[in-house]
C-alpha cells in the first residue's frame, strides 16, 4: 500500500510536467498539424536559462520574489525564442509539403539541444535548490514540498489555460483556427497571430515544466529535452493531439504510469512499457482517448 | 454468367444524425448507360462510395452479378470489375499521365511482389505487355502527347480524361463516373459523350452522376432521380423530363451550374 | 540530368571501385562507413521515400541486423558471411509483424510508434535480455571477413564488401522502379484513397516496403558488424533513425540526393573535424535552411521512368 501511494504521489508530480508540456505539443499541433520537435529541447533550454538567471541576475536569491521571478524571466525568454523559432523555422514551411516541416522542427531541435550544449557545456549541472526542502512523512509515504508546488502550480495553470481557450474570444479564435485555418483567416481571424500566441503559450508552459524539471530533479543535461520531450509528445498523443484536455489526461496517466512500472517493476524498462502502453492505446482508439475519429469527405 | 447487373436494396447509409442516403434501391443493368441526378448534397457521391467500398452502408444490400459486394474493401470491389472516378480529380498529381494510367494495369498485372527485388523474363514481359495497354488507353483517349508529363500540370479537362482512362485501363465491367462534365467546356463535354458511348459500345455498363441536364438527356438510357438521399423518381430520360416531382424538386432549383 | 544520370552514375560507380586503393586507412574507414549509411539511407527511403510512410526507427533494422551477425558470430562461430540470409531474413520478418498492427495509423501516429519501436530495441539490447546483447558495452571480437576458406583481414575487404552490398542494393532499387510492386508505393504515397480504388490492397504494400527497407538495412548492419567487429547500442539509437529520415528528405527521395546527404552527415564532419562539437548544430541549421529553400528536397525525385515507346514526337511536356 506505501509503495502504492508513493508512487502515486511521484507519478502525479512527473504526470503534471509531462502534462504541461504535453500542452505545447498539442497546441501547436492542433492549429499547425506540426510535430514541434523542438518543443522538448526548449524545455531543457528553459532549465538551463532559469539557472543563469538565478545565479547572473539575481545573484543566486532564494527568495519568493526572487523565485517568481525566476520562472517570469524564464518564461519570457523561452516565449521570445518560440516566436523566433515559429518565424524562422516554421512559418515559411507553412504552404510546403508536411514532411518538410517536420524535418525543419528537427533541424530547430537539433540547433537548440547544441545550443545549449555550446553555451552550457556537455557535462550535467546542478539546478538551484530555489524551493526549500521541506518534507512530510504520511504514515510512510514521504511527499515533498516541491512535488505540491508542482502538482497545485500544473492544475492551476492548466486550468487557466483551459478556462482562457474555452470561454474568452481569443481562445474561440485559437479553437476556430484549430478546426479549419482558411476558414478561420475568412472569418477575419488573423490566424499568424493566433500561431504566434500559441508558440508564447506553449513555450511559457514549456518553459516552467522545464524549471519543475530542474526543481525536482536537480540534475539537468543539455540532452534531456528529448527524452522529457517524447514523453510529454507521447501524453499528447495518449490523450488525443490537438486536445488540450486530452494533454492533460495523457500526461497524469503516463506519470502515474511510469511511476508504477519504477515502483513495481523496474525503471530500466519504463521506455519500453512506455512505448508498449502507447502503441496498444493507438491499434484500440487510433486517435487516443479523447481524440475525435475523423473520417474524411470524398 | 456475363450477366452484369447491379442491384443495390434498401441501401441506407448515415453520418452522425444525417441520413446521407435512406432506403436507396435501383437495377442497372447489364450494357446499360445509368444516371442518378439529384440536386446538391442529394446523397449521389456517397451512393457511389458505398458501392465502391469506401463507405459501408449501414444497411441494405449491394448486389453485382449475383453477389453481395456490401462490406468489400475498396481493392477488393475492383477485384470484382467495378471501377470509378472521383468528383474532386484524385490522381497521382506528381507522376506522368502514363504512370497514371498504368496504375490501372496493377490487377491485372501479373507480378508478384518479388518481382520488384528480381525481375525474371516473365515479369520483363509483363511489365512491357501492360505498358503497350497503357499506349492503348493513351490512344483512345487521345492523351499520348501528354504521356511524360506529371498530371498535376495539366489542364482540368485533360486531368479528368487521364482519370477515366486510368479507370478504363482496368478493364472493367461496370465503370462508375461522378460529374465527369464537371468543370468542361461545351467542346469537351461533348467530346466526353462520345467517349462514354463508345465505352458502352465496348460492352462496359456505365453508371454516372451527372448535373448537366442536357448531357444527361442526352447519354443515359435510365435514369434515378434522388432527394435528400430518397429516390423521387425513376425512368427513361423522357418520362424523368416531364414528371412534375423532379421537376419540382430539382429542375425547379437548377440555379447552380458549376 | 538525364546526361548525368546517364554517365555521371557509371563514373560514380567507376570510382567508388577504384577509389580505395587511393586512400590511406583512415580515409578507408571513413568511406566504409559512407557505404554502409548508403545503404541504410536508401532502405529508409523505400519506405519513407517511396511508400511515404513516417518511419523514424530504421536504425532499429539496422542494428538488428548488426546484432545478428555478431551473435551468431561470437557466440555460435558462424562465418560472417554465413550470417547474412539471417541477417536479412529476421529483420525482415520483424518488419512485417511489427508494421502490421500499426500500419494504418495516421502519418504522425505512425511517426512516433516507429520511435517507440528503436528506443525498446536499445533498451532491450541496453539490458541485456536473454544474455546474448552484450548490454552497454555490446560484443566485441567478431571474427574477420573469409571466404572459401581464405581469411581476408584486409580493410580493403571490407570496403569490397561494403561495395557489394551498395550494388546490390542498387540494382533492388532499380528492379523497384520498374515493377508493379514498385509502382505500386508510390501509388499508395501520393493518394491513398485513389491507389485503393484502383485496386491496390495498399497494406499489403506498405508492409511489403517495410519489410524490404528491413532486410537491407539488416544487411548493411552484417556490414557495420564485420567494419568494426563488434557492436554496441550507441551506434543504433534513435538520432541515428533521425538522421536516416532527414537524409531522405533532405536529399529529396532520390539517388544523387541521398548520396549527398550521406555526404554531408557522416563525410563531411570527418573532414571538418576540429568543428566536431559544432557538428550537430551546423546540421540543424542546414536542415531548416535546406527545407526552407527547397522544401521538396535538394534534389527531387523525379518521375516519368516510363518506356520510350510512349513519348511521341509531338511531346515537349517531359
Ligand atoms: N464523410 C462525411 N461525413 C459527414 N457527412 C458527409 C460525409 N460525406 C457526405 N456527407 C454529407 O452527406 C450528404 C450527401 O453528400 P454527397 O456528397 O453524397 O452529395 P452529392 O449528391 O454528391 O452532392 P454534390 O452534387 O454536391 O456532389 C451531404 O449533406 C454531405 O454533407
Ligand atoms: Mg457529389
Amino acid at each position: 500500500m506505501d509503495i502504492f501511494l508513493q508512487q502515486l504521489a511521484n507519478g502525479l508530480t512527473i504526470g503534471s510536467i509531462f502534462a504541461l508540456v504535453a500542452l505545447g505539443y498539442t497546441m501547436v499541433y492542433g492549429v499547425m498539424k506540426l510535430i514541434n520537435f523542438a518543443h522538448g529541447d526548449m524545455v531543457a533550454a528553459s532549465a538551463f536559462v532559469g539557472l543563469t538567471i538565478y545565479t547572473q541576475v539575481m545573484g543566486q536569491a532564494t527568495s519568493l520574489v526572487a523565485v517568481i521571478a525566476i520562472f517570469f524571466l524564464s518564461a519570457a525568454v523561452m516565449a521570445c525564442v518560440g516566436i523566433i523559432l515559429e518565424r524562422l523555422a516554421y512559418r515559411p514551411l507553412r504552404e510546403a509539403p508536411r514532411l518538410s516541416a517536420v524535418v525543419s522542427a528537427l533541424g530547430a531541435s537539433l540547433m537548440i539541444q547544441n545550443g545549449i550544449m555550446l553555451i552550457w557545456g556537455p557535462q550535467m549541472r546542478i539546478f538551484p535548490e530555489l524551493i526549500p526542502q521541506v518534507y512530510w512523512d504520511i504514515n510512510g509515504v514521504v511527499i515533498s514540498l516541491i512535488q505540491v508546488l508542482i502538482l497545485v502550480l500544473s492544475l492551476g495553470l492548466m486550468i487557466a489555460l483551459y478556462l482562457f481557450v474555452e470561454k474568452t474570444r481569443m481562445g474561440a479564435a485559437i479553437r476556430a483556427s484549430a478546426i479549419d485555418q482558411d476558414a478561420a483567416r475568412l472569418m477575419g481571424i488573423n490566424v499568424n497571430r493566433i500561431i504566434a500566441i500559441i508558440f508564447i503559450i506553449g513555450s511559457s508552459l514549456g518553459a516552467v515544466g522545464g524549471l519543475f524539471i530542474g526543481l525536482y530533479y536537480r540534475g539537468i543535461t543539455f540532452n534531456m529535452g528529448w527524452q522529457y520531450g517524447l514523453y510529454a509528445f507521447i501524453a499528447a498523443i495518449l490523450g488525443g493531439i490537438g486536445n488540450i484536455p486530452g494533454a492533460m489526461l495523457g500526461g497524469m496517466m503516463l506519470g502515474l504510469f511510469q511511476a508504477f512500472i519504477a515502483g513495481y517493476i523496474s525503471s530500466t524498462w519504463a521506455d519500453a512499457f512506455t512505448f508498449i502502453l502507447l502503441i496498444l492505446i493507438l491499434i484500440v482508439r487510433p486517435t487516443g482517448l479523447l481524440g475525435e475519429r475523423v473520417a474524411g469527405k470524398v | 454468367m456475363a450477366h452484369n447487373e447491379l442491384i443495390l436494396t434498401d441501401v441506407t447509409k448515415r453520418f452522425g444524425g444525417l441520413t446521407a442516403v435512406d432506403a436507396l434501391s435501383f437495377k442497372v443493368d447489364s450494357g446499360q448507360i445509368y444516371g442518378i441526378i439529384g440536386p446538391n448534397g442529394a446523397g449521389k457521391t456517397t451512393v457511389f462510395n458505398c458501392i465502391t467500398g469506401i463507405y459501408k452502408s449501414e444497411e441494405g444490400s449491394i448486389n453485382w452479378r449475383g453477389e453481395e459486394i456490401r462490406g468489400l474493401t475498396p481493392y477488393q470491389i475492383v477485384d470484382c470489375g467495378i471501377v470509378r472516378t472521383f468528383q474532386t480529380i484524385r490522381l497521382f498529381s506528381q507522376m506522368s499521365v502514363a504512370e497514371n494510367i498504368m496504375s490501372g494495369r496493377h490487377i491485372k498485372s501479373k507480378q508478384s511482389w518479388w518481382h520488384g527485388i528480381i525481375h525474371t523474363p516473365a515479369s520483363r514481359r509483363d511489365e512491357l505487355d501492360n505498358w503497350h495497354k497503357v499506349e492503348e488507353q493513351l490512344d483512345f483517349f487521345q492523351l499520348s502527347e501528354f504521356a511524360a508529363t506529371p498530371t498535376g500540370s495539366l489542364p482540368y479537362g485533360i486531368q479528368r480524361r487521364v482519370e477515366m482512362a486510368r479507370a478504363m485501363a482496368v478493364e472493367p465491367t461496370l465503370l462508375i463516373l461522378d460529374e465527369p462534365a464537371a468543370g468542361l467546356n461545351d467542346n469537351e463535354t461533348l467530346r466526353l459523350l462520345e467517349t462514354i458511348f463508345k465505352i458502352r459500345d465496348k460492352g462496359v455498363t456505365v453508371l454516372l452522376i451527372e448535373h448537366d441536364m442536357d448531357m444527361v438527356m442526352e447519354v443515359t438510357d435510365y435514369l434515378t432521380v434522388i432527394n435528400f438521399g430518397k429516390k423521387i423518381a425513376d425512368g427513361t430520360p423522357a418520362e424523368i423530363q416531364n414528371n412534375p416531382a423532379v421537376i419540382e424538386a430539382y429542375l425547379g432549383s437548377e440555379d447552380d451550374d458549376e | 540530368m538525364k546526361n548525368l544520370e546517364r554517365f555521371g552514375f557509371p563514373a560514380l560507380i567507376v570510382v567508388m571501385a577504384i577509389m580505395p586503393n587511393l586512400l590511406n586507412p583512415r580515409w578507408q574507414a571513413v568511406a566504409i562507413t559512407f557505404l554502409i549509411f548508403t545503404v541504410v539511407a536508401l532502405s529508409q527511403d523505400i519506405i519513407l521515400g517511396k511508400a511515404g510512410m513516417f518511419n523514424m526507427g530504421q536504425a532499429l533494422f539496422f542494428g538488428m541486423g548488426a546484432y545478428i551477425t555478431a551473435i551468431l558470430n561470437s557466440q555460435y562461430g558462424w562465418p560472417l558471411l554465413a550470417t547474412i540470409p539471417v541477417a536479412i531474413l529476421l529483420p525482415a520478418l520483424f518488419g512485417v509483424l511489427l508494421s502490421g498492427p500499426i500500419i494504418h495509423l495516421r502519418g504522425d501516429y505512425l511517426l512516433v510508434v516507429t520511435i517507440g519501436f528503436n528506443i525498446v530495441f536499445i533498451q532491450v539490447v541496453q539490458n541485456n535480455l536473454g544474455g546474448i546483447t552484450g548490454g552497454p558495452n555490446g560484443i566485441f571480437g567478431l571474427d574477420s571477413l573469409s571466404l572459401f576458406g581464405t581469411q581476408l583481414t584486409s580493410q580493403l575487404a571490407v570496403y569490397y564488401f561494403a561495395f557489394a552490398v551498395l550494388l546490390l542494393t542498387l540494382g533492388i532499387m532499380r528492379n523497384l522502379e520498374k515493377s508493379k510492386a514498385g509502382r505500386a508505393l508510390h501509388y499508395l504515397r501520393e493518394d491513398h484513397l485513389a491507389a485503393e480504388s484502383i485496386g491496390i490492397n495498399t497494406r499489403v504494400y506498405k508492409i511489403f516496403a517495410f519489410a524490404l527497407g528491413a532486410g537491407i538495412a539488416g544487411l548493411a548492419g552484417t556490414v557495420f558488424a564485420t567494419q568494426y567487429s563488434a557492436v554496441s547500442p550507441e551506434a543504433f539509437e534513435f538520432i541515428q533513425s533521425v538522421l536516416f529520415f532527414s537524409i531522405v528528405l533532405v536529399g529529396g527521395s532520390s539517388m544523387p540526393g541521398i548520396l549527398l546527404g550521406v555526404f554531408m552527415m557522416f563525410v563531411l564532419p570527418e573532414i571538418f573535424r576540429e568543428f566536431a562539437t559544432w557538428r550537430f548544430f551546423i546540421f540543424g541549421f542546414a536542415m531548416i535552411l535546406a527545407m526552407i529553400l527547397r522544401p521538396r528536397g535538394i534534389w527531387p525525385a523525379t518521375f516519368g521512368k516510363i518506356p520510350k515507346f510512349l513519348i511521341k514526337e509531338s511531346n515537349h511536356g517531359a
